[in-house]
Order: structure tokens, then sequence, then C-alpha cells
């Protein structure tokens, strides 16, 4: 009998849990927004026609929902909201732009003045006109505090002609329409929300929608997703199998992400890890998109101290690093090795500037012809903890170095550390790994510029490389490049080719953009000047 | 009158606790080496200009103390500063994601204690037996496995492999569509028995099991061995021996007699896990990406957000205050005679 | 006077030893346990003699080996740079068995004379070691180590740091606790009565005697500083790679669990192993001194 009892209480106990595992019934997806919640049991609706409600799993992070401030991964978000003037096609389209909200646009003969004209009619999502006010006010904001409002710099000021024309006025010649199809800096935003904003600071916190987009901000939980809803008044018009809601959810981990996708909990997913892409690629439900990226891996070396005060130092580490064996582990292979730090594919990228090989007997022979025999020095070199590839790779360089007798040590730091450390004169890490990436299809202006161009206090060339020959090679590329394309390209390589022969940087790989995408789902196209843009909503259909 | 005074004391503790804590966390985030305006600006690709503007207004010219009282007359209008990441208010960061951690911190106390109350029961009936050791083994088992650990174990066999609860997360996104969830309360069980929207309830209860679960295993072993060894306690003393003399019949003398003596002690030690499973929630978090104060707390750490680490420190050192007091007034209310020493 | 005091203390020290090694070898589980740390301590002491790759186990890189799956040459497994995992997990369990050890060690050195002095002396020497105390044990223990790792900055040292400085405490409670009661005891007020300095009866009498309690409690605490400091190391705030550590094996392999599931698994059952024989023996410890839980 007492045992019965006994046996009765963990019956209960585990029949309380056992009957918390039966699977869950999959409810049909219906769209109800409006329906009450407190609406007792669910009525059955009829399942419509086709999935309205596209469900992706994101890792990057929203650090803002400010247009004018955005400078980092909400970019992958934000294009959906917000438009810009112009919009960059992919690499090898016939015509460079598409225009958005510009119709059309001029440049005058003497290339200090582009005139746009906007396009007529089109609202905001809160029902201000998107006019030449609208767009001069944007600018101006941006050009004041926004994130990225470096890019402008060119810009005397923006002119409202009439209410449909815009005009740039230039203090010096700089291809504006590049600049105005930027993925930062470059939004145009109601009026209304940068008013909101110079009375309130935090008016962006909890994620509006003043765009002009195809989508609006529906609701947002940090850390849990973002809802997009259409803008039914949007200007390019609505047609069947468009989604009309699309749920975001904001998964960090990769593996989870790749659950998801693979348990059908989301139609899509951004950044698989490449180590699992064969599972997709043998899926025939699945393409998996593998494509050049704007990002590559480059490290400085701190060229104030001795040894790397020494050219052929840093060439002699150059060729001690392990490129192959970096792309494996740190890419899966997915990568190219870089030729100087423009990404392949990125404007102004060239293969004639040359590259490192991994060869350990010539760096032998420059350490020795340095007066190195032997190496005998030591390396401090730092990464960014959160970055699972410098993770992975940084060992690698530090027993490859090894071999040629230079010790490392390695230390993981947040990139804001790493960044105060480097800028820190004497305590200064001897190496800094960095994933770099420019603003917007512009590697001469961004990455020639701020990586190795050097100015009295730097805010990203922390090799403090002082080259007057390299400085005056940017500046002549950069005075071209409002007005003469082929010569500035020429400048700028010029100038890369002498990055990689004085080597105050190591230039590691070039990474891919992975895409894995179901068959179900149409319309997917990677647009290589929009790196974090990895989902055009508009864009994508769900297959009938 | 002495209870009032007992609580009044205990109050006053904690409140010069608290203002300790304040300046301990104020000194332990301070020490950060980072560049805090630049954080702040998102990017650290910012123009000095942007970055000067950042540092006059969030102050980061003043001297230290300065600095710290301005951060507590802030406090005390209960302002805690703006998120580094985020921009939001600390506060408003901190109260949002506060319902889904205590949701998934009560739900496994509530699983700990379903579990650990009758395996301590049942080893001390057939105490010495192999039952008793089983429960020891399985209690120890739970205090030994990294919840970090074992959360990725569960995926693994229940997402994966049994396809039996959902793999992250707190509620299906599909449901905001189909069955809305009110919040009314912001505990989504709570929420959506309250206007019984059961497909939701069921929803939300598959999410809540595997992290539950996870948060559970620490409690289940100590509430189990602390309930084994107070019902040993009681079972040993003299009236219980009395009422089995008597022939009443055993599973009443457990159950009416014993149990309930037992519970005082064990009441304390679910209390003080409490305050251990709030650390357990930052693993359980990450792992489960549960939208709560855990995993809040472990991005700002890493991401040097000092403003929502220290209101978080803040946070977690007056709620360890706070469960503290409740567990004293709790067994003074069970046991009188605490209130007499 | 004073050297019979001290024998006093010592003698029931001894007598304490005896009876837990008694107990011990009586007790399966307890035995196996000890035998399970002893083991580790000795691997983790022999690790170069005992791994099959001893420079991969420190860090060194083995490209060509990138996520080999258990065999013959590698027991375990390779993990994402080639390298052996189970080397990888003898030389991890320094950090796992040694630096806990070390925390416990250095949290006991700092906490328990200031505890034994909070309680012998009493009055206001007491008021503010016990305020102070109060002051770190209202922060959850690991929130306040996670906060102060984080903003010394990452690295092994840096957590074990973290971790003593939110441990102490703890045994500044117990030691003052014991100091309480035997200050009342006749050998001390003995020693007071001669005059012995204050210094002297809490270092030789008081301190000796609240030891048993103490050395308990640490044991009990190994367990869960181990899982503390593998915890701050899956979240990134304690050892840094390329050196081994159980909880950063684990964290690292976390996106390859997946396919390339022994990554994250086997430091995962070294770590449970470990904690579970601690606690296990940590068990045993308590029900001999504190003998309420077998009636």
């Amino acid at each position: 009998m007492k045992r019965f009892t006994l046996f009765v209480s963990l019956l209960v106990t585990l029949s309380v849990i056992l009957s918390a595992c039966a699977p869950a019934a999959t409810e049909a997806p219906v769209v109800e927004p409006d329906a009450p919640a407190t609406e007792a049991p669910a009525p059955v609706v009829e399942e419509p026609a086709g999935p309205v409600v596209l469900r992706i799993a994101y890792s990057s992070t929203i650090d803002t929902w400010d247009p004018i401030a955005s400078f980092s991964t909400e970019a992958a978000y934000l294009p959906n909201v917000y438009e810009t003037l112009l919009k960059i096609n992919k690499p090898g389209s016939a015509e460079r732009y598409t225009p958005v909200l510009a119709e059309s646009w001029s440049v005058s003969d003497d290339r200090l003045s582009y005139t746009f004209n906007l396009r007529p009619d089109v609202k905001f999502h809160d029902g201000e006109p998107m006019n030449a006010a609208a767009v001069k006010a944007s600018i101006d904001a941006v050009k004041d505090h926004g994130g990225a409002g470096f890019i402008w710099w060119s810009v005397d000021n923006v002119e409202v002609v009439d209410d449909l024309t815009v005009k740039f006025n230039l203090s010096t010649p700089q291809p504006i329409d590049l600049i105005a199809s930027s993925m930062y800096a470059a939004y145009i935003v109601s009026p209304k929300a940068l008013e909101g904003f110079a009375a309130d600071e935090n008016f962006w916190a909890d994620g509006k929608s003043y765009g002009t987009g195809p989508y609006m901000v529906e609701s947002y939980t940090p850390d849990v997703e973002a809802v997009f809803t259409q803008n039914t008044e949007y200007w390019g018009g609505w047609e069947a199998g468009q989604y009309e809601k699309v749920v975001a959810s904001l998964v960090p981990e990769a593996t989870t992400r790749q659950q998801m996708l693979e348990g059908g909990e989301v139609d899509l997913a951004e950044r698989i890890p490449n180590e699992n892409l064969s599972t997709f690629d043998n899926d025939p439900n699945y393409t998996v998109f593998r494509e050049p990226s704007f990002f590559n891996y480059i490290a400085y070396f701190n060229t104030l101290r001795a040894p790397l005060d020494d050219v052929k130092v840093r060439q002699a580490l150059s060729y001690a690093i392990p490129y192959e064996d970096i792309i494996n582990i740190g890419a899966s292979g997915l990568g190219t090795q870089s030729f100087g730090p423009v990404p392949a594919g990125v404007y102004p990228w060239d293969d004639s500037v040359g590259q490192y090989s991994y060869d350990l007997e010539k760096a032998r022979a420059l350490l020795t012809e340095a007066g190195h025999e032997g190496g005998g020095f030591s390396i401090r070199m730092t990464y960014t903890a959160s970055n699972a590839s410098e993770e992975a790779f940084a060992p690698l360089i530090k027993d490859s170095f090894a071999q040629i007798g230079v010790d490392v040590t390695i230390e993981a730091l947040s990139l804001g550390e790493q960044l105060k450390l480097a800028r820190s004169g004497a305590d200064a890490q001897d190496m800094t790994l960095m994933l770099y990436w420019p603003a917007y299809a512009d590697a001469g202006a961004d990455n020639l510029w701020s990586l190795f161009y050097y100015t009295e206090k730097p805010s990203w060339n922390l090799s403090y490389w002082n080259s007057p020959e390299y400085n005056a090679l940017w500046d002549e590329a950069s005075a071209l490049s409002g007005t003469d394309f082929e010569a500035s390209k020429a400048k700028y390589v010029e100038a890369v080719k002498l990055l990689v022969d004085e080597a105050p940087g190591v230039y590691f790989y070039d990474t891919m953009a992975v895409y894995v995408i179901p068959n179900a789902i149409g319309g997917f196209e990677y647009n290589l000047n929009y790196p974090f843009w990895h989902f055009d909503y508009y864009n994508l259909r769900a297959a009938q | 009158m002495r209870a009032f005074e007992f609580i009044l004391r205990r109050v006053l503790t904690a409140i010069f606790v608290l203002i300790g804590v304040s300046l301990i966390t104020f000194a332990i985030s301070h020490v950060v080496p980072t560049d805090t305006a630049a954080l702040y600006l998102g990017s650290t690709r910012a123009r000095p200009e942007d970055l000067e503007r950042i540092r006059l207004k969030l102050g980061l010219d003043r001297p230290l103390s300065v600095q710290y009282a301005i951060y507590m007359g802030d406090l005390i209008q209960g302002d805690l500063g703006d998120s580094i990441a985020t921009k939001r208010p600390v506060l408003q960061e901190l109260t949002d994601r506060l319902p889904a951690t205590l949701e998934l911190l009560f739900f496994g106390m509530f699983m700990a204690t379903l579990i650990g109350v009758p395996l301590g029961v049942l080893s001390a009936r057939w105490q010495g037996t192999w039952a008793d050791v089983i429960v020891r083994i399985i209690s120890i088992v739970g205090v030994s496995m990294p919840a970090f650990y074992l959360g990725l174990l569960m995926q693994i066999a229940f997402f994966r492999n049994l396809d039996l609860f959902p793999l992250s997360g707190r509620v299906d996104s599909n449901l905001r569509f189909t069955n809305p969830i009110d919040p009314i309360t912001s505990f989504f069980l709570l929420d959506t028995f309250l206007t019984s929207n059961w497909v939701a309830f069921k929803d939300v209860f598959h999410h809540l099991v595997l992290p539950g679960f996870t948060l559970a295993a620490y409690p289940i072993g100590l509430i189990a061995r602390m309930n084994r060894a107070a019902m040993l306690e009681v079972l040993g003393q003299d009236y219980i021996r009395t009422a089995r003399a008597y022939g009443i019949k055993e599973r009443v003398v457990t159950y009416m007699y014993a149990l309930k003596n037992a519970i005082s002690p064990t009441l304390t030690v679910i209390g003080l896990t409490v305050a251990y499973a709030l650390t357990g929630t930052f693993f359980v978090e990450v792992i489960f990406n549960w939208p709560g104060l855990g995993l809040f707390t472990v991005r700002s750490l890493l991401a040097l957000d000092y403003p929502a680490i220290m209101g978080m420190t803040l946070l977690g050192a007056s709620g360890y205050v706070l469960i503290n007091l409740i567990v004293d007034l709790l067994q003074m209310w069970v046991d009188p005679r605490i209130r007499l020493q | 006077m004073d050297q019979t005091t001290h024998t006093h203390a010592e003698s029931q020290n001894m007598r304490t030893t005896r009876h837990v090694i008694n107990v011990i070898l009586r007790d399966p589980l307890a035995l196996i346990s000890t035998i399970v740390i002893l083991l580790f301590i000795l691997i983790a002491v022999f690790a170069p003699l005992v791994a099959p790759y001893p420079d991969q186990g420190q860090g060194s890189t083995n490209a060509g080996d990138t996520m080999h799956p258990p065999s013959e040459k590698f027991i375990l497994g390779a993990d994402r740079l080639g390298r052996d995992i189970l080397s990888r997990i003898i030389f991890g369990a320094r950090p796992a068995l040694v630096v806990p050890i070390g925390v416990v060690l250095f949290a006991v050195v700092i906490g328990a004379p200031l505890g034994a002095l909070a309680g012998y002396k009493g009055g206001w020497v007491d008021e503010i070691i016990m305020r102070i105390t109060d002051l770190f044990l209202a922060f959850p223990s690991l929130l306040l180590a996670m906060a102060i790792a984080a903003s010394i900055g990452r690295g092994l040292d840096k957590a074990a740091i973290a971790l003593v400085v939110s441990w102490w405490p703890w045994y500044t409670r117990i030691a003052r606790g014991a100091a309480v009661s035997l200050k009342e005891q006749y050998f001390v007020e003995a020693a007071q009565a001669i005059g012995v300095r204050d210094s002297v009866i809490i270092f030789k009498h008081i301190l000796p005697n609240t030891l048993s309690p103490i050395l308990v409690q640490a044991t009990v605490d190994l367990g869960t500083v181990i899982l503390a400091m593998g915890g701050l190391a899956f979240i990134g705030l304690g050892t840094q790679p390329p050196s081994p550590d159980w909880g950063l094996m684990i964290s690292e392999g976390r996106t390859f669990i997946l396919d390339q599931w022994w990554i994250s698994t086997y430091p995962g059952v070294a770590i449970f192993i470990v904690v579970l024989a601690f606690n296990l023996l940590g068990d045993t410890l308590r029900d001999i001194f504190d003998p309420r839980q077998y009636k």
C-alpha cells in the first residue's frame, strides 16, 4: 500500500512531464492581424491561397533604427524601409545605376554640381511628401551627425531648385551619383523624423518608419524579432506573390539558424556556417550561392617601432603568412587571397598589384638582410574577440612565424579595446587583425584612405605608416575620381601597388558571400554593392 | 511589533547594502578599457568631432566622482542611463526583458520543485535502499552538469533527433498572425491562460520545456537533497513515532505530518536556489536564444556596454537581497520561533 | 599552556583527518571520486608525457587535419585547427583543475583570517568586516565575477581574480561563525588570561580550528568554481584561444555540433566527470561534518 502511494505521486509528476512532450500540432499560418487577442479558442480559418508571411532568421544585429546614424549591420533591414536617390547595380550590369527616388540626374560641365530630378507623388510612411526640401534636410542632417556623414565631405551645400529638383554643389569634383547610392548615410528621411530626433535623442529607439520604402516597421522586440509590413502606398506598386509581412527573427547563433531553416521554423536564414554547406549542396530543395563580397581580412603592422619600422621585416613577415591554410581554416576555403586592401570585384580592385606567396625561405632571407638572422624578436598580435574566423586563423600565423624565429602572443579583444590599445602609442600592439569593408562601393575613397592614408591623428590608419608618396598618389586619384574615372583608377592602382610593396599591412583574403536559398522562394538576387542587404523583400516571391 | 521591527531592520540593511553595491558596480564599470564614445556611435569608424560630441553628451570628460554623483542622482529618480549599444534607457531594457527571465525562472523552479520534492520524499521513505542511492546520484548529476553543455545536449536530443520541442526562442513567430498573445502581464503562459488562447498556451509551454529543464537540473538536486534531509529529521521525531504507534497509516504520516513539517527548510533552499538559478539563466538564455536579462547581460558584458552592466548588476543584487528578505519573512511566517531570536 | 592548546587543535585535526579517510574508504562512490580526481590531477601535472600530441594540446596548429573525425590517429577527433581533442582535454585539465584549486585557496587565505578576526574581536572590527562581506555577498557570485572579468579584460588570470573577489566572503562568514563559538572555549580564554597576543591567538588557536568546516566547504565549492570557470570561458570571458580550456572548447565547437559533434561533446564530458567527482566527494565530507543529514 505504501509503495502504491509513492508510485502515484511519482506517476503524477512523471505524467505532467511526459504530457509536455507531446509534439505540437503545426498550425496553418493564417493572417488575421486585427483579431482581438481575447477572442476565445481560435476559430478555424480557411488556409489562404499562398504564404504571405516571410520568416527569416537573421544574425545581423540592429544597433540603431536611425537611418541617419546607421553605420553597421542594421543595413540588412533599413534598405527595405528607406530609399536612396539612386541604387547601384551589381557589377557587370548594363546600367551602373537604377534611379530610385531620383528619376534622372545630370552633372555640370565643370563637374562641380549634380542635379537630381525627383520622382513625383512619392510619400513618406508618415504621409509627408518626398520633395527637394526633404532631400536637402536628410543630407544636411547626415552631414551634421550621420554615422557615415564623411562620405559627403566634398558637398558644399544642397540647393532646393524647385519642389522636385535638387542640386548638390561641390567644392571639388567627386562622384556624387556613386555616393548617393551608398548603403549608409544616403537615405532620404521624412523631415518629421528629423525634427523628432532633434527634439529627442531617443526618438529612434523603438523602431519607427519614416522612409519611402516598400516595407514599414510594424514592431520591434529587441533580441526577438522585427516585423515588417507592406507599405500599401508604395510608389512601385504591388503584384501577386509578394510578401505581405516579413518576420525577421534575431538569432545570433549560426547553428541555431541552420537548424531553424532545416526544421522549417523559418523560410530563409542568413549566414549558414561555411563548414556545413555541403548539407545544402546535396539537397535538391536548396540552391547555394557563393559570390565575391565586400569584405576582406587585413592586419596592420605597427610601423612606429623597431623592428616593424623596417620594410624588409614587414616583407619577411608577409612571406611567412600561410595564406592557403588561413583561407581553408578561417573560411572553410571560401575566400581568395587578397590583392592589397581592395576586395575583389570592388572598385578599384586590380590584380596587377601582385601579392605575397607563402615562402619561408624568402622570409628568412629577408630577415637576415634586415639584420635579424633567425628572427629573435616577439610580436604582440590582437584580434576581435567576437570574430570566429580571426579566432580560427590567428594561431596559424603564430605557428608559422615561430618557424622563422618570431614569437607571437595572441590576444582577443573587443573591437573598441583593440582600437583604444592601437591608439595608445607606446603600449600599442604590433599587429592588429581587422575585418574591413568600405562604406559604399568605392574602396578607393574608403579603404585606401581610411586604412593607410597618413594623418596627424589617425582614426583607422593603425599602422601609423607615413608615406608622402602614397598620400600624394591618393590625393591625385581622389581629385580625378569626379572627372576621369579611368585615370583615377590608374592612380589608385599605383597606390595599392605601393601598399603591397611596402607592406604596412598584411592582406589576407577576400571573403565570399554565401547564401542558402530554398528553391521555394523566387526573386533572390545577390548585389555585391549592398553587402549587408541580404534580402530585398520587395523582390522576393513565394513560388506558386 | 517585534515582526515589524524585524522587517524594518532587514529593509534598512538591504538599502545600505544596495548603496554599497552601487559603488562597487560603478568602480567595476569604470575601469573598462575601451573607447566608450566610439562604442556609443555604434561604429568605431567615427569622425573625431562625433566622438567629442558624444564624450560631452555622456559626461565622460568629467572626474569619476562627479560621474558617480550624477549617476546616483539619476538613479534615485529611477534613471539608469542609456545603453551604449541600443541607445534605449537601461531601465526600459531591463523591465522589457524581466518578464521573459522571470517566467523562465519560475517555470524552471516549478519543474525543480515538482521533481525535486517527490525525489526527496522517495529517498527519505526508502532510506538506505537502492531508491535512495539512485536519487542521490540523480541529484548529484544534476548539480554537476554544466548548464551550457546540458542545453546543447537537450537541443540535439529533443529538437534535432526527436523533434519534440522547439529549438529556441519564446514563441513561434507565426503565432503573431494566427493567435496573437495579448501581453497583459508579459508572462506569456499566464497571458495565454487568462485569454483562453490555448493554441498559444501550448506553444509557449513547449518553448519553456527545454530551457526550463536545463535551468531546473541544478535546483532539482539541491531540493531533493534538502527535502530528504528535512524529511529524515522529521520522521525521526517523537510525535511521528507516536502517530505510527497509534496505527495511523504510513501514507498519512508521510504526507500529512512529515512532509508538512519538512516544507519549511525546503522552502528556504528553494528560495536560495532561485537566486542561484538567476545566474543559471545567463547560460540557458544564451543557448536557447531566450530574450531575457541573461542574453542581454552577456551581450552587454562582451560589448562592454557599461551602463547596461551596471544596471544589470544592480538589478541582480537587488533581486538577490529581495529574495533573501522574502525567504527570511517566509520562514518567520512558517516558523514563528525565528521572530523571537 | 600555549603548547597544550596548540596540540589540542592539532590532535583534533589529525583525528578528523583519520576519520575522513576512513569514511572515504568505506564509501565506494567517494572512493571512486577521489581516485578520479587524483587521476585528473596526475594527468594535468604530467600532461606533456601523457598527451599523444603535446604541441597541439598547447595550441600548435595542424591545418592539414582540420575537423578530423575520431579515428586511430585522433582517438577523440580533431578540432577546426586540426588539433587532437584528447591532447587538448589533457592540457585543458590544467586550467580546469589547478586554477579553480588556486581560486578556492586564495579565497580561503583572504576570507578565513578576516572571518576569524571578526569573530574573535567582535565589536566595530566585526561590524566593518562583516558589512563589507555582506556587500559582496549581496551579488549573485557569478554575475559579480562576470562583471569584473569583463571590466579588467579577458583571460584566464583575469577570470581567476574575478572569481577570488566574488568567493572570499563565503569563507569569511564560515570562519567568523566558527570563531565566535571558539572564543568562548576554555583554551582560548586561558590563552587570553596569560596575555598571549591577539594575533597569535587568532593564527594559532582560532584559525586551525575553523579549518575543518572551511575545507569541507572548499571541496564542495570546487565543483561550483570549475563550472563557473568553464562558464566564463564559454561566454568568452575566461581563457582565450589558442590556450586549451574545456569551456572554451565547448564554445568553439558549438557551431559545428551538428556535423562535427566530437569537438564540443568530449570536453563537456570531461567537465561533467570532474565536477561530479568533486560533488560526490564533497557530499560525503559534508555528511561527516554535518551529521544532521544522517540520523
